[in-house]
């Protein structure tokens, strides 16, 4: 019992959250832990290479949007079924990961983060031009939606959806939880430490954080392929400065490098980000301020807070 | 290729250029100065555009061009000082202030972005060229306004280069860039030195989006692209060096026009990004940078 403890927290939440659907009724409700589902995922496996890894990567949103656009083009384009592009966009999206890892292995901080922030611009450039195939700025519709036999996840006030988005969440925590704790987690955080050192053992720097990266990118791929079929649409905000600020502070505001507090923000972001959606342009600008405030004056973020409570 | 067309590629690569070299200084200079990057740079062209259209147009104060010039790079000097002291100096101890920075001025580009959009609305504005005409150079002519832009940028730059090397001013913020400590040691200001450097870099990004707002449209969101391309020439240029930057923006600045003419706008992103990375991995910090 005493070494299962630790987990009872998280044991906890999963029994809370599969029992959410059976309580509330509401498709809306649904709906937003849905969208949370998905961007904690996201926000988490950025904090595998930008927390545990040190990598200043800025292509993350971009790794996200390459696994929507693929979920959208197999599925859409070229007919295949949406269970075999939803596992192509986690791949795909770990390849482009090593494309724009490649480049970076001999760079250092500010230049990382240009390099991986000019990727994600770059992505968004080539899907606007390339409008036949993807929609151009007008995005794609009408993208298949995930069935069994007939029948589709959308239905019953989206029931299926919102088991299938859990499960992703809850294998992509244990995948990172599994990934941080192994030689490999070990390996990743002592070279960011103390890289001189790390490298003087005999690890391989260059092989690492290529690995860490491809590593971060197959769920967050896997995240946008099932957001492209929740959503049934594609578009090119995906790419764009509001989304990556979102995340970012989702990790930000949860706390690098613990893992659950970027799961926990991306709750709190999303339900408080919907719940103003109907302000307009008022709610970025409501948002912005409230991540300069937090930044300014919770620095350890959300989780340091819920320890610290927990502690007591 | 004809001289025509070998001539509107000279040119429309000279303007590129001219408008890059004015973004990505502004950049350069809050890299070296604060060791940070300025996301909200575009953003600071956008709004200074809109600012002087306020002032300039008839739908506006109705002031004309010049005022709205003035007043645009004034307002938005004013607003880079107040940038430094909301977005950078509370974080200013901390361990990571290059990530924190990052999202303190990606916040304000969002903020400042959609403030734009409440502000002034989604639809399209322009403003008036500088002059109108042609004039004609060496048997080819091109538009004045574009004329006045080739012209004006390097005479800007090159005073800020006067200032930068020759002012007390423009040296004390060389010296905070070069060693921090130091420079208080020998008693430089150094936060004022950090203000004045994000104003001054507000400044030449509000007369980048003046100029730029003249051969396109106003948009809200009309500051991304050039960001980007901003910052490919900084990084291309190597962060840090002021003549790298000019000199790596008129390069990027032609290769576009070169590009764009040859193989099409669209590839044209695609190719200034993988020049970029090449570079990059022949030369890790930029063309001309520092180590």
């Amino acid at each position: 019992m005493r070494t299962l403890r630790p987990l009872l927290p998280a044991f906890l939440a999963v029994v809370a959250l599969a029992a959410v659907p059976l309580v509330v009724q509401d498709s809306y409700i649904r709906h937003l832990m849905i969208m949370a589902f998905i961007f904690a995922v996201v926000a988490s496996n950025w904090d595998l290479s930008m927390g545990y890894g040190g990598v200043f990567n800025f292509g993350h949103m971009a790794f996200f949007g390459i696994g929507v656009y693929t979920f959208a083009i197999l599925g859409r384009v070229l007919d295949v079924s949406p269970w075999l592009a939803l596992p192509a966009s986690g791949l795909a999206a770990a390849v482009a990961a090593a494309l724009v890892t490649l480049p970076v292995l001999r760079l250092k901080g500010i230049y990382v983060i240009l390099v991986t922030f000019a990727f994600g611009q770059l992505c968004l450039q080539i899907v606007v031009s390339q409008s036949e195939v993807t929609g151009g700025t007008q995005g794609m519709v009408l993208l298949p939606p995930l069935r069994i036999g007939d029948y589709n996840f959308a239905r019953d006030g989206r029931f299926a959806y919102y088991y299938a988005g859990l499960l992703l969440l809850i294998a992509s925590t244990v995948y990172l939880r599994g990934l941080v704790r192994s030689d490999f987690g070990r390996s990743v955080v002592a070279l960011r430490d103390n890289q001189d050192y790390a490298v003087s053992r005999g690890l391989s720097l260059s092989r690492q954080r290529l690995l860490l990266m491809m590593g971060s990118a197959v769920f967050t791929g896997l995240a946008g392929g099932f957001y492209a079929t929740y959503l049934r649409v594609a578009s090119v905000e995906v790419f764009g400065f509001s989304l990556l600020a979102l995340v970012l502070s989702m990790l930000l505001l949860g706390g690098i490098c613990t893992l659950y507090g970027p799961i926990l923000a991306a709750f709190a972001l999303t339900l408080l980000s919907e719940s103003l959606a109907d302000l307009g342009a008022w709610r970025f600008l409501i948002i912005a301020t409230g991540i300069i405030l937090v930044m300014r004056f919770y620095p350890g973020g959300l989780w340091s807070a819920v320890t610290r409570l927990a502690g007591r | 290729m004809d001289l025509d067309s070998a001539a509107a590629i000279l040119v429309s690569g000279l303007v590129l250029g001219s408008l890059y070299a004015m973004m990505a200084t502004g950049l350069s200079l809050i890299w070296s100065t604060l060791g940070i990057f300025n996301f909200a740079h575009g953003v600071f062209m956008t709004l200074g555009a809109y600012i002087a259209w306020q002032v300039a147009d008839g739908a506006g104060l109705g002031w004309g061009l010049a005022a709205g010039i003035a007043v645009g790079v004034a307002v938005l000097v004013g607003l880079g000082c107040v940038a430094e002291q909301v977005l950078v100096r509370p974080f200013q101890d901390r361990g990571n202030l290059v990530l924190t920075a990052v999202i303190t001025t990606l916040a304000a580009l969002i903020f400042l972005e959609n403030a734009i959009l409440l502000g002034w609305g989604p639809r399209l504005k322009q403003l008036p060229p500088l002059v109108d005409g042609t004039v004609s150079i060496a048997g080819v002519a091109i538009s004045a306004h574009e004329a006045v832009i080739i012209v004006l940028s390097p005479a800007i730059l090159l005073a800020l280069w006067l200032f930068l090397k020759m002012s007390r001013l423009g040296s004390a913020i060389r010296a905070v860039g070069q060693n921090r400590d130091a420079a208080l040691l020998i008693g430089v200001p150094v936060s004022r030195m950090y203000m004045a450097a994000f104003g001054l870099s507000a400044g030449l990004a509000a007369m980048a989006g003046i100029l730029l707002a003249s051969i396109r449209f106003l948009t809200p969101t009309m500051g991304g692209e050039p960001l980007v391309k901003a910052l490919i020439v900084a990084i291309f240029g190597g962060l840090g060096s002021l003549l790298g930057t000019v000199a790596a923006a008129y390069i990027i600045g032609l290769l576009e026009a070169l590009s764009t003419y040859f193989i099409g706008l669209y590839w044209t992103p695609a190719i200034l990004f993988a020049i970029m990375i090449l570079v990059l991995m022949v030369r890790p910090s930029g063309l001309l940078g520092r180590k």
